[in-house]
């Protein structure tokens, strides 16, 4: 929503408002101001009067104007074909700077002498008004022939953008907007007021009629108008440019004018040729079906109420007798009518679904003095109207429950000023009660917090002190808070050992999902409504996406490339998940001295070794997974608690080379395996341990945790801990290997004897001989 | 002796030291042999002679233990300069990653509340339009829905638009009074310089019974929180609309990057937008079947929050990995 100062100034006195006090007041009632901007133009360019024009002898397209600048007559060649038209001109005098190095100069054009320059709108910094020049007309105040532009107030306006709320249909006019600033103000407002000085008029009941069977939703009012012609002012001309509206036709930017200026929504109809054959009487009727109402006039399509107009009907400026239509409908009604019968809507509707202002009178009255004053017009008498009872919307506001709320006593009569000024009507019923009766033009206004809200917004949030809140204490450490503080310590384990944090959407391509061998998301709970094809499902894994941001850092020249994301991933029934992911590319480490520049690059061992210092204790398994990504010799599922909760792999070479990336590794891991589970001590042994190495020679197939589940299942209550520590594969071993696990021996309650440990080899021996055909080497 | 002294004056190595010792004081050495003659001296001299033996030994003792420690020292100060490095050679080697400045962000924003004993709730990223929209004050039709561009579901659910459900999630699931806030991702359609189809959110909310929790809370906590979060700055409350507050108010810091003076970053106002808040509205206790109650909510943007207090230029770029960006903040 766009306001200029002067525009501002039609319904309210704007002169002891500086324009800083202005922009506070508009953000402290909520009406947030965007952008401010003042039109300045340059000195010395003053209004002129075409006296004679007549065309250069040497050259087609230039008039020499002579042209009156108050009590001076220059002559002035100009190029513009517009000025031919023109009385009133914006002349930049000799010296006048029209820009950081265009100053007006004496010249001469073509032999012909020139003293100035005769202005476009755009050459004066205003926005530009169409081709040609600037034609200056009295709608911007009396015109006196030598004064400086910039005294015009209404060209040299202050320009305000505000950026209206949802809420605030009231406030999508100058008129809503002067309303809401006298109340802030404190300054009065001026009604909009005309008589019509023509005498001769016909009664528009003689010529038209307006009937409702039915009671109708929404309000309507007609008025007719004899349009001799039509004439494009300056005032709306630069006004609406102000707010960036593109001219149509004159009867349009009149009607558009109107509509911005008083926030009525009008509508423009013709009527001989379309409605009229020969002389009939216009019969307009209207009626109601789920919300909507129908507007025919003789049969013909009309509008639907405050959402279009039958473009036929639609009068220009060839119109002769113009019907005007000014309407309103309660948006909150009219919204859902329109969406559940997917009516096609025009720009206007914008403003109704929004509220526009229901007295209509006021565009009315404000159309009818624009027209008759500035152009040809005469209107017919009267006008045909029918206005949609509704009751009146009353609240009881209780004056101690408005202070609660705001946290701060603001007494009664300041209540009632308040709302009084803002357009309310109130009536007091006893001492801490009242009723407000809210207006028409607020139905955002439905309950004592609305009320609230209006009496903060003129009082204004700064002078509320700030009060800390007394609250009654409380354990509030819930899961959700452990969880977080499980995943900080996690992301600053993984930052400790290289890896940055990444954030990536949760979306992802669903043909790389497929590629790669991912679930997908049901098609029919998948996004409809994707932002672009890279996006167009739920993701259900990280690592593509990290994968993108590995080959994008790759392309920006790095060589090590270490992320993790803690995220959302979703399965096939759309379940949210909570992964961790890692991904591990190229050099190791930095180039640096430690490595004489020549880092190695990642592998299996330094991997695992970095995500054990993130994650803590886990087994490796084979692999189990099936995706596209795993190198099927060198990936493992993890192992945490006796239960798989997720993978580490070398990145596939093939993928590896499709994402420009050097040796890679992977590790995906869901969230909810890694929250630290509670922990119990296990009694110390005083005595001493004894280590025991076992060389077995197995069959070379068989994986270290076969051995390693053999002996856990064999419960031997000394053995306090076992680990690989070496493996040995040579010709002579043939399809073997010889693989030397390490023993720690220990007894909680004795020193150990020889025996002890002896039994221990033994019974492990045994058992392996038995299952593996181990032997000891 | 003084011959004695001389021979440990000389010694310029422990190893040598160690020679001198054993001819002094081993038991072939000089002072055993010094020793050996009391057996010749006669009865009443020999206490006066073993005295000034004694008191000889002690001072050459003395003498070679004075020696010794000179020597280790110059020993172990060898050994160091041995092992001298270019310590300067060393730093950097990059071994630390760095915590995502908008994850980082976000723990600094739970920290503070977390320390005030809020609770951290969350909720599901697949919303449906009960809690998303319709309990939020948001009917359908409504045009303040409009200002959330939202991604469906083929089954109508919606990517939640904003952390806000978690709210009525946790009034359903709990009693009053209630403090807690709920960070986390939430999706819009919408993609260009200054908007992403994910960002993340921290929503705060207050519930108490009716006529506790005011406005004049509301705004001492944000402007404390926005102190702690941005230091000195000017705070200023706008009021403003959201569907599920009532009053509502935007709130601004006074730019951080022309000290008020107006910029480009500030649209040249002179004041950044940070923050949304409000008085819960009655409709949202309604649909949650709270009665007499009375409470404050508000909303915050992550990523802003990280671009403003690390002046990060691109919104884009802090969805991309982009080590370049990253590798600022280890």
């Amino acid at each position: 929503m766009i306001v200029t100062r002067t525009w501002l100034n039609t319904f309210i006195d704007m002169r002891k408002v500086s324009d800083d006090k202005l922009y506070k007041t508009l953000n402290a009632i909520g009406l947030e101001v965007d952008s401010i901007k003042t039109y300045t133009i340059p000195p010395k360019v003053v209004v002129g009067e075409l006296i004679s024009c007549e065309k250069h002898p040497n050259a087609d397209k230039l008039n020499i104007c002579q042209i009156d600048i108050g009590g001076e007559i220059k002559q002035i060649v100009c190029g513009a074909s517009n000025v031919v038209h023109a009385k009133y001109l914006a002349v930049a005098t000799i010296g006048a700077k029209l820009g950081d190095d265009f100053e007006i100069k004496h010249a001469e054009l073509r032999g012909v002498k020139s003293e100035g320059m005769v202005c476009s709108a755009s050459e004066l910094g205003l926005p530009a008004l169409g081709d040609g020049i600037l034609i200056l007309d009295e709608t911007i105040g009396k015109l006196k022939l030598g004064e400086e532009l910039n005294n015009y107030k209404k060209l040299a306006d202050t320009v305000i953008e505000i950026e209206l709320t949802a809420n605030r249909g009231d406030c999508l006019s100058i008129y809503g907007i002067a309303r809401d600033l006298s109340a802030a103000l404190q300054l009065s407002f001026k009604a909009v007021e005309y008589e019509s000085q023509n005498l001769e008029k016909i009664g528009l009941a003689r010529v038209a009629e307006l009937k409702t069977p039915l009671p109708i939703k929404g309000s309507l009012k007609y008025v007719m108008a004899d349009i001799e012609h039509i004439c494009k002012s300056l005032i709306i001309s630069i006004r609406l440019a102000f707010i960036g509206e593109q001219t149509v036709t004159i009867l349009e930017d009149v009607t558009k004018y109107v509509t911005h200026t008083t926030g009525v929504i009008l509508r423009a109809y013709k009527t001989r040729n379309f409605l009229l054959k020969e002389e009939d009487k216009i019969s307009i009727t209207a009626s109601t079906k789920d919300a909507i109402t129908t507007i025919k006039a003789n049969g013909q399509d009309f509008s639907i109420l405050g959402v279009s107009q039958n473009e036929d009907a639609k009068a220009d400026d060839k119109t002769v007798k113009v019907l005007f239509e000014a309407s309103y409908i309660n948006p909150d009604i009219l919204v859902n009518a329109v969406a559940e019968q997917s009516l096609k809507t025009d720009k206007l509707y914008y403003n109704t679904s929004r509220g526009s202002e229901p007295c209509l009178d006021i565009g009315i009255t404000y159309l009818i003095s624009l027209l008759e004053r500035h152009s040809g017009c005469n209107f017919f008498d009267g006008s045909l109207s029918v206005e949609e009872e509704i009751e009146d919307y009353i609240i009881t506001v209780k004056d101690t429950e408005v202070s609660g709320i705001i946290g701060k006593k603001i007494e009664t009569i300041e209540m009632v000023k308040i709302l009084s000024s803002l357009g309310f009507a109130i009536q007091s019923s006893s001492e801490d009660l009242f009723a407000v009766t809210v207006p028409p033009f607020r139905h955002d206004i439905l309950n004592i917090q609305d009320i609230t809200e209006e009496i903060v917004r003129i009082i204004g949030i700064d002078n509320i002190e700030s009060k800390a809140l007394r609250f009654t204490e409380k354990q509030r450490i819930n899961e959700t808070t452990i969880r977080y503080h499980a995943r900080k310590a996690l992301r600053i384990r993984a930052t400790a050992n290289g890896f940055d944090e990444s954030i990536s959407y949760a979306f992802s391509d669903k043909t790389l999902l497929q590629k790669y061998r991912f679930s997908l998301v049901k098609e029919e709970l998948d996004i409809i409504n994707p932002i672009t094809e890279d996006f167009n499902t739920l993701r259900s894994t990280i690592l593509v996406n990290l994968l993108i941001a590995s080959k994008r850092n790759v392309s920006y020249s790095q060589k090590a490339i270490a992320l993790f994301e803690m995220g959302t991933v979703f399965d096939t029934k759309r379940q949210e998940k909570e992964m961790f992911s890692l991904i591990f590319s190229g050099q190791k480490e930095g180039e640096n001295i430690s490595n004489a520049g020549k880092p190695q690059l990642i592998n299996f061992e330094t991997f695992t070794k970095k995500l054990s210092a993130i994650i803590g204790n886990f087994q490796l398994r084979s692999c189990t997974q099936h995706n596209a990504l795993l190198h099927p010799y060198q990936s493992a599922d993890i192992i945490i608690d006796n239960k798989v909760c997720g993978f580490m792999s070398k990145l596939h070479p093939t993928v590896a080379s499709e994402f420009d990336l050097a040796d890679t590794f992977i590790a995906e891991i869901s969230f909810d395996a890694l929250i630290p589970s509670h922990i119990n001590a296990t009694a110390i042994s005083n005595f001493q341990g004894v280590y025991k190495d076992l060389s077995l020679v197995i069959d070379k197939n068989i994986p270290y945790h076969q051995i390693a589940t053999s002996i856990e299942r064999l419960e031997l209550k000394l053995l306090k801990k076992y680990f690989p520590v070496d493996i040995y594969e040579d010709a002579s071993l043939e399809n073997k290997k010889s693989l030397t696990v390490r023993l720690f021996i220990q007894s909680l309650t004795g020193t150990l004897e020889d025996k002890d440990s002896e039994t221990i080899t033994s019974t492990i021996i045994e058992t392996l001989q038995e299952q593996y055909g181990a032997t000891l080497r | 002796m003084k011959h004695l002294e001389d021979k440990i004056t000389q010694a310029t190595t422990l190893e040598l030291l160690e020679k001198v010792r054993i001819e002094l004081f081993g038991k072939k050495g000089a002072i055993a042999s010094e020793f050996a003659k009391l057996k010749d001296v006669p009865g009443p001299e020999k206490k006066a002679f073993a005295e000034g033996l004694n008191k000889n030994k002690t001072k050459l003792q003395k003498f070679y233990d004075e020696k010794y420690e000179i020597l280790k020292k110059e020993e172990i100060e060898k050994i160091l300069q041995s092992e001298a490095i270019d310590v300067s050679l060393y730093g950097n080697l990059e071994s630390k990653g760095a915590l995502h400045p908008v994850m980082a962000t976000m723990d600094k924003i739970i920290d503070y509340f977390v320390a005030l004993n809020f609770a951290i709730e969350d909720g599901p990223k697949i919303e449906d339009d009960f809690h998303n929209f319709e309990a939020l004050n948001l009917p359908k039709n409504h045009p303040a829905r409009d200002m959330q561009d939202t991604f469906f579901c083929g089954d109508g659910a919606v990517l939640r638009t904003h952390t806000s459900p978690v709210q009525i999630r946790t009034m359903l699931k709990q009693k009053p009074p209630i403090r807690m806030i709920a960070p986390g991702a939430v999706f819009r359609k919408d993609y260009d310089i200054t908007h992403t189809p994910m960002f993340h959110q921290v929503e705060g909310l207050v519930v108490d019974d009716k006529g506790e929790v005011s406005f004049a809370n509301l705004k001492s906590i944000m402007s404390d929180f926005l102190h702690y979060m941005f230091g000195e700055v000017e705070i200023r409350f706008r009021p403003s609309f959201f569907p599920f507050t009532e009053p509502s108010a935007e709130v601004d810091i006074s730019c951080i990057f022309c000290e008020a003076k107006g910029c480009r970053i500030c649209s040249h106002t002179g004041w950044l937008e940070v923050l949304g808040c409000g008085i819960v509205d009655s409709n949202v206790f309604e649909a949650v079947e709270y009665k007499n109650m009375s409470g404050y909510a508000f909303g915050l943007g992550v990523e802003r929050f990280a671009m403003l207090l690390h002046k990060i230029p691109d919104l884009r770029m802090l969805f991309e990995g982009d080590r370049r960006l990253l590798e600022q903040f280890r």
